[in-house]
């Protein structure tokens, strides 16, 4: 079988917070790892094992050692071909409009035409179930609503990768489980390589289709396929199965 | 609808409030209740109506109180704008180095202190009586405070924001437009409000210590009222001062607010 192509690659990426004084920690050492192109790729992880800096060394945000490669190009800095949707619900600019937020980005890569910003701006909120939002300020949205817009900003500017931290884990289980249906339904029929940072078992499965545990200083100790067909429900052949195993991996 | 009966509330005390304290004015007025000097301290309220029909029409020195108010107002501005334009300069500067942080914090902290009526008997050695003197200390009065109000604004913007700006590919300047000073407009804005105040009192002291005669403002308007006994003028004078004062207030600092933090829903 021929090797797939690969989107993302980190190589040897080793970070040190707090380097030379008594604190010093190291929360990366040495991770390698590829993504495939239109891969939904589930890290799953204990809380401090380094996950979100694993993210924010990719997203250009943290300074590391190693490398990090987006089709071949080496990246040290933020770019629009890795966008970050961070767990935080207050990402998005408050001083904008919902289309605006979306518009913003796109303005800013060249795209000056209105009928166009306007188009991709609308489409992309109806992905994300959200048309008729468009002349809302984040303030009036809920915690749920505002990740849907921030899901769509990103999807608006057709990044490489999409790279998620957590970004329904301060939700109520209901919408949690609702947006997790529609980011499999957008991920499904978009094109898009998106790297979905999660400390629940279940949400794993139900997303990705390729999960990663890691341990203390980013090592990983499970990389596998996930190859249970979606739409995934508990009832799902292999799924207890998988959930058994992830969750010895996350507790060994 | 709460909103609605709050604002009839505050509005009918108000009413009350003003009515109230111009019929007492008039009773003492009338009642001559202060000796000889009654008239001086307390002309009647139908007296200083006609004196501040009088500053428009006859004004002072053959020039209505439009052209003092217009002299004036044509220095705040020039000042405002100049202390405005310079403050960012330097908070956007200041983000750039840390060793400019270090200088223009210091600076802020010492000139916001000093008064400006202190500078000027230095000011006038190295300018002379002109114009440029107040604008000089128009722009002193307002750019301290502005400086430390955009300063503090930008370094308490939240950074998921200048994230998510750098994610889509701002950086310096376009980092500062896009997202350090709309971030911080509620700073922005308490910053204009306290900068307008101090330059406004800083203009009206300045003028009255000195005028400059080339361009006379309202503040040599009301010196020369004091100067000539034309006690009511002066009255007259300074219910013109609080309106303008006022119309800043609600007729472009809080228009300015309301469509900007309280639009955006980011005020506290
Ligand atoms: N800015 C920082 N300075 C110092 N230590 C940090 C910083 N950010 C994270 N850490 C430490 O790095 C470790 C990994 O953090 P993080 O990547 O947030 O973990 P996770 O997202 O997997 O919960 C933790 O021990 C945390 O305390
Ligand atoms: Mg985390």
């Amino acid at each position: 079988m021929k090797k797939e192509e690969a989107i993302l690659e980190v190589q040897n990426l080793s970070k040190v917070f707090d380097a030379n004084t008594d604190n010093e920690k190291d929360v990366l050492k040495d991770v390698s790892l590829q993504v495939a192109r239109n891969e939904f790729l589930c890290i799953l992880g204990p809380s401090g094992c380094g996950k979100t800096t694993l993210l924010r060394c990719i997203a250009g945000f943290e300074g590391y050692e190693g490398s990090v490669l987006v089709n071949g190009q080496e990246r040290r800095l933020p770019g629009t071909d890795r966008i970050m949707v961070f767990q935080d619900f207050n990402q998005l600019f408050p001083w904008k409009t919902v289309e605006k937020n979306i518009q913003y980005p796109l303005k800013r890569q060249g795209i000056r035409d209105k009928a166009m910003l306007k188009e991709r701006s609308e489409d992309v909120l109806q992905k994300v179930k959200l048309s008729g939002y468009e002349k809302y300020y984040p303030y009036q949205l809920s915690g749920g609503m505002k990740q849907r817009v921030a899901i769509a900003k990103a999807l608006a500017l057709k990044p490489e990768i999409i790279l998620m931290d957590e970004p329904f884990a301060a939700l109520d289980a209901m919408t949690r489980n609702e947006l997790q249906d529609e980011l499999m339904r957008i991920s499904l029929e978009e094109k898009c390589t998106i790297i979905f940072i999660t400390h629940n078992i279940q949400e794993a499965i139900v997303l990705g289709t390729r999960i990663l545990v890691l341990a203390q200083e980013g090592k990983i100790v499970v990389d596998e396929k996930n190859r249970i067909e979606k739409p995934v429900t508990p009832a799902s052949e292999g799924y207890g199965a998988t959930w058994e195993r992830l969750h010895s991996a996350l507790y060994q | 609808m709460e909103d609605k009966k709050r604002w009839a509330h505050t509005l009918a005390a108000r009413v009350i409030f003003v009515a109230a304290f111009l019929g007492l004015w008039e009773y003492v007025a009338k009642s001559g209740m202060m000796g000889e000097k009654s008239e001086l301290i307390f002309p009647s309220l139908e007296v200083i109506g006609g004196a501040l029909v009088k500053n428009f029409v006859q004004g002072y020195a053959g020039m209505s109180l439009w052209v003092y108010i217009g002299n004036s107002m044509r220095l705040l501005l020039e000042g405002l704008l100049i202390g405005i334009i310079l403050a960012f300069l330097l908070s956007g500067l200041s983000m750039v180095s840390r060793v400019f942080y270090d200088i223009c914090n210091l600076v802020i902290s010492v000139f916001d202190l000093l008064p400006g009526v202190a500078l000027l008997p230095v000011v006038i050695i190295i300018f002379g009586v002109k114009p440029g003197v107040i604008v000089f200390l128009v722009i002193h009065a307002v750019l301290w405070p502005m400086a430390r109000n955009v300063l503090d604004g930008f370094l308490a913007v939240p950074r998921i924001y200048i994230e998510a700006g750098q994610n889509m590919g701002l950086k310096g300047a376009s980092l500062l437009w896009g997202v350090y000073i709309p971030a911080a407009t509620s700073y922005i804005v308490s910053g204009l409000k306290v900068g307008w105040a101090r330059a406004w009192r800083g203009l009206i002291s300045a003028e009255m210590i000195f005028g400059v005669a080339s361009c006379p403002g309202i503040g040599l308007f009301i010196n020369q009222m004091r100067t000539n006994m034309n006690n009511a003028e002066m009255y007259a004078t300074l219910v013109v001062i609080i309106i303008i004062g006022l119309v800043v207030q609600y007729g472009v600092l809080s228009p300015i607010e309301k469509c900007t933090v309280k639009k955006w829903g980011m005020s506290r």
